[in-house]
C-alpha cells in the first residue's frame, strides 16, 4: 500500500517493506533500497541509506514531520490516507477558507448562519502590515468560525467553515 | 568594572526579545537588578523568566504595550528602577520618551534627548555634519536658489539622482548618468512630482553606483571622552532589512578604515555626543558619505564586541551612570573577524512571507567562537505580533575565511523545529561566490534572486527526508509491519 508525503507542495508516494535487518523503502518512480532508522534519544537519531549514516533531529506534530538534516530543515505532511479519502467522497457539504499566510484576525465580517455567496469577504487578516480580504470560494452558509477577533493563527489555519445549505 | 558601584540598583529593560535577554547578561555581569516590562503574550518568553521583577502592560495590540511611554515610566516606577534600558527600535529613539524618563528622576542609558532629535531628523543631521566639514553626499536643492538649480546639479557631477523634495518610496527618482540628459530627467522628475506629491520641487545627490552599507560604532561619556570601535559592513540586505553582518568590512582597505572610522567619531564628538551611538556611511566608487546616525545599540552591535572584547551595553550602563570611559582610543585593538546571521522567522524561497509556529525542538551550536543571541525558548510560539526577527547567530574567527566557514556551520547547526526559518538561506548567502570574495553591495541579493529562491532537488536530500518521514510515521510502518516478513523477503524478486 503507498503512503503520501507532501514536501514542499510536490506529493511523494512511497511503501516501506520489512526486511530481516530493517526496512526497505520504495519511493515511487524514484530510489528504492534498505533505510534504517535508530531513535538514539527523544527527537534525535541516525538515519542509514544505502550504508551511509546521518545524524537527524526529527519532532512531529500531528500529520506534519519537521526534520533537521544534513544542516537544513525541512517539514513534510503525511497525507492520511482515511482523511484523503473522506474529504474527497465524502462531500460532505463542507468547504473551508484557510489562512494562506501566519497573521493575525483584523475584523470578522461574517457569522454562523449567514448565507455567503462565492467572492463574499469573510473575514480581514494582517500579515506583514498588510491586510487581505480572505473570500468565500463558494456559495454556502457560514457553519463555524474557527478564529475570533485579534487571534494570531498559523498558515494554512483554517478560519471558517461554510456548508452547502442545500 | 565588575567592581564598581552605581547610584541606581534596578534597571527597567523597556524591550523584548533577544536583546532583553542580552541586557539581562550584562546587568547580572554588574551585579545589577533587571526589571522587565512585558506584554501577555510573551509572558513564556526566556526574556521574562529571567528577569528579577517583570511588570505586565498592555495595549491594543502587543506592539502598542512596548510604545506606551506613560505605562513603562509607571512599571519603571514601581518596580523601583534607577535606570532605563531602551534597547533597540520601540522607543529608544523617541526623545520625548527619553525626556519623561529623565523627569522621572530615572537615568535613560542612551544620549540626551537633544542629540536623538538632531539625529533624528535626517535634513537637520545632514546639514549638521556638512557644517561640521564631514562628508555628505554632494548635492542640490532646488528651493535654496531656483536658478541657479541646474548649473549647480551639473557641478555635482554624474551619476546624479534626481528626487522630490516631497519624495518617498522611490517615486519620481531617476538616475541620470550622462549630464546631457539633465534637463529631460528634470522635467520628467518634476511633472511626476507633481503628480505623486503636489509638490515640483527636487533635489539633486550624487548617486552612489553599487552602494554599499558601511557603518562605525561610537561611544562617548558625559566628559566630552568619544571613541569609536572600529566599522561594521551591513551590505547583505533586503528591502533596508539587514541579513549580514560583519567586521571589518572586505571593503576598506586600512587607510580607507582609519579615515571612516575618524570620520564617525569626529561626528559624534561635533554633536556632544554621549552613551553608545552608529554612525552610518554610503560607501562606493572609493568615496563615503554620511548617511545617518543611529542613537541607541545596534542590531549587530555583538560583532564589535567579538573582535574588541568591549561589552557595549556595560559600557552604555557606565556611561549612564556618569562615569567616565575606562579606555582611550589607542587602548581599543580589533582581533580577528567576526560575522553576525539574522534568524528571522520567514521563508525566502516563498518571497519572504512570514512563518509562525510552536518551536517543538530548539538547539543552538556550540562551539568555541560561537555566540547566539536569542529570545525565544523551545515550546514557545512564534507569531506575526513582532518583528521576525527571532536569534542571532555570531562567529569569531582569526580570519574572514575561516570566519565564514565557521558561519556557514553554525547556520547549519541551528536546529528550529516547528516554525521555518531562513537559516538555509543564510547558509546559501555565506557560500555565495559573491559574498566570498567579498564584492556585495546593498542591491546584491536583489540581482542574484537564485540565492533566495533557492535551488531544490537534491535527489539524495529527498530520499533522505522521506525515509525519515516514513520511518517515523505510525501507519506507515505498521503497514510495513502487518506484512508477513517471509512475503517481504523476496520483495526485491518480486519487483
Amino acid at each position: 500500500m503507498f503512503h503520501k508525503f507532501d514536501l514542499g507542495g510536490v506529493t511523494h508516494e512511497l511503501w516501506l517493506a520489512p526486511t530481516v535487518n530493517g526496512y526497505h523503502l520504495h519511493i515511487l518512480d524514484g530510489w528504492s533500497g534498505p533505510v534504517a532508522f535508530a531513535e538514539e534519544a527523544a527527537g534525535h537519531g541516525s538515519l542509514t541509506v544505502a550504508g551511509t549514516s546521518k545524524a537527524v533531529a526529527f519532532a512531529v506534530d500531528g500529520d506534519v514531520i519537521h526534520i533537521h538534516m544534513r544542516g537544513r530543515t525541512r517539514s513534510l505532511r503525511y497525507v492520511d490516507p482515511l482523511r484523503a479519502l473522506a474529504s474527497v467522497d465524502g462531500d460532505d457539504g463542507h468547504n473551508v477558507a484557510r489562512a494562506p499566510m501566519p497573521g493575525t484576525v483584523v475584523a470578522l465580517k461574517v457569522v454562523p448562519g449567514d448565507a455567503v455567496t462565492a467572492g463574499t469577504v469573510l473575514v480581514v487578516i494582517e500579515s506583514m502590515k498588510l491586510e487581505t480580504q480572505i473570500r468565500a470560494s463558494q456559495d454556502g452558509i457560514v457553519e463555524r468560525l474557527h478564529v475570533k477577533d485579534g487571534d494570531s493563527f498559523d498558515r494554512d489555519a483554517i478560519l471558517v467553515t461554510l456548508s452547502q445549505g442545500n | 568594572m565588575a567592581a564598581i558601584s552605581f547610584p541606581f540598583e534596578t534597571v527597567l529593560i523597556a524591550n523584548r526579545g533577544e536583546i532583553a535577554v542580552r541586557i539581562i547578561g550584562s546587568l547580572r555581569k554588574l551585579g545589577l537588578r533587571a526589571a522587565i516590562v512585558y506584554h501577555e503574550v510573551d509572558a513564556a518568553t526566556p526574556a521574562v523568566a529571567l528577569a528579577d521583577v517583570a511588570f505586565k502592560i498592555s495595549g491594543r495590540t502587543p506592539v502598542s504595550a512596548y510604545l506606551d511611554a506613560e505605562q513603562i515610566v509607571t512599571a519603571a516606577r514601581t518596580v523601583g528602577a534607577g535606570a532605563l534600558h531602551p534597547g533597540y527600535g520601540f522607543l529608544s529613539e523617541n526623545a520625548g520618551f527619553a525626556r519623561a524618563v529623565t523627569a522621572a528622576g530615572i537615568a535613560f542609558i542612551g544620549p540626551s534627548p537633544e542629540a536623538i532629535e538632531l539625529m533624528g531628523d535626517k535634513i537637520r543631521a545632514r546639514n549638521f555634519v556638512e557644517r561640521n566639514g564631514f562628508p555628505v553626499a554632494p548635492s542640490a536643492i532646488e528651493e535654496s536658489d531656483p536658478s541657479t538649480f541646474l548649473a549647480r546639479a551639473r557641478s555635482v557631477g554624474a551619476p546624479l539622482l534626481v528626487k522630490p523634495s516631497a519624495g518617498g518610496g522611490g517615486k519620481g527618482m531617476r538616475i541620470v548618468r550622462d549630464l546631457d540628459l539633465l534637463e529631460d530627467a528634470v522635467a520628467q522628475a518634476r511633472s511626476e512630482g507633481q503628480r505623486y506629491f503636489g509638490d515640483g520641487r527636487l533635489y539633486i545627490e550624487r548617486y552612489v553606483e553599487k552602494p554599499r552599507h558601511i557603518e562605525v560604532q561610537v561611544l562617548g561619556d558625559a566628559f566630552g571622552n568619544v571613541v569609536h570601535l572600529f566599522e561594521r559592513e551591513c551590505s547583505v540586505q533586503r528591502r533596508f532589512q539587514k541579513i549580514i553582518e560583519e567586521t571589518p568590512s572586505p571593503a576598506l582597505s586600512a587607510q580607507m578604515r582609519q579615515r571612516i572610522c575618524e570620520t564617525a567619531a569626529g561626528i559624534a564628538r561635533a554633536a556632544g555626543y554621549r552613551n553608545a551611538g552608529t554612525v552610518e556611511f554610503i560607501f562606493g566608487g572609493g568615496e563615503f558619505y554620511f548617511l545617518e546616525m543611529n542613537t541607541r545599540l545596534q542590531v549587530e552591535h555583538p560583532v564589535t564586541e567579538m573582535i574588541t572584547g568591549v561589552d557595549l551595553v556595560a559600557e552604555q550602563i557606565a556611561i549612564a551612570a556618569n562615569r567616565p570611559l575606562s579606555f582611550r582610543q589607542p587602548d581599543i585593538s580589533a582581533q580577528g573577524h567576526a560575522i553576525e546571521a539574522r534568524l528571522y522567522a520567514e521563508s525566502p524561497e516563498r518571497g519572504f512571507s512570514p512563518t509562525s509556529g510552536k518551536v517543538l525542538m530548539l538547539d543552538y551550536p556550540h562551539e568555541q567562537g560561537v555566540r547566539v543571541d536569542s529570545g525565544i525558548a523551545q515550546g514557545q510560539s512564534i507569531t506575526t505580533a513582532f518583528d521576525p526577527m527571532l536569534a542571532k547567530v555570531i562567529v569569531h574567527a582569526p580570519t574572514r575565511d575561516a570566519a565564514v566557514a565557521k558561519a556557514i556551520r553554525a547556520v547549519k547547526d541551528v536546529v528550529l523545529l516547528g516554525c521555518e526559518t531562513n537559516a538555509a538561506f543564510l547558509a546559501r548567502v555565506l557560500a555565495d561566490a559573491g559574498f566570498r570574495s567579498g564584492e556585495v553591495h546593498t542591491g546584491y541579493l536583489d540581482e542574484n534572486p537564485t540565492i533566495a529562491s533557492g535551488i531544490d532537488g537534491d535527489p539524495d536530500e529527498v530520499t533522505g527526508l522521506l525515509a525519515v518521514a516514513a520511518l517515523v510515521t505510525r501507519p506507515v510502518r505498521d503497514a510495513a509491519d502487518a506484512v508477513p516478513a517471509l512475503h517481504a523477503a523476496i520483495g526485491d524478486w518480486r519487483n
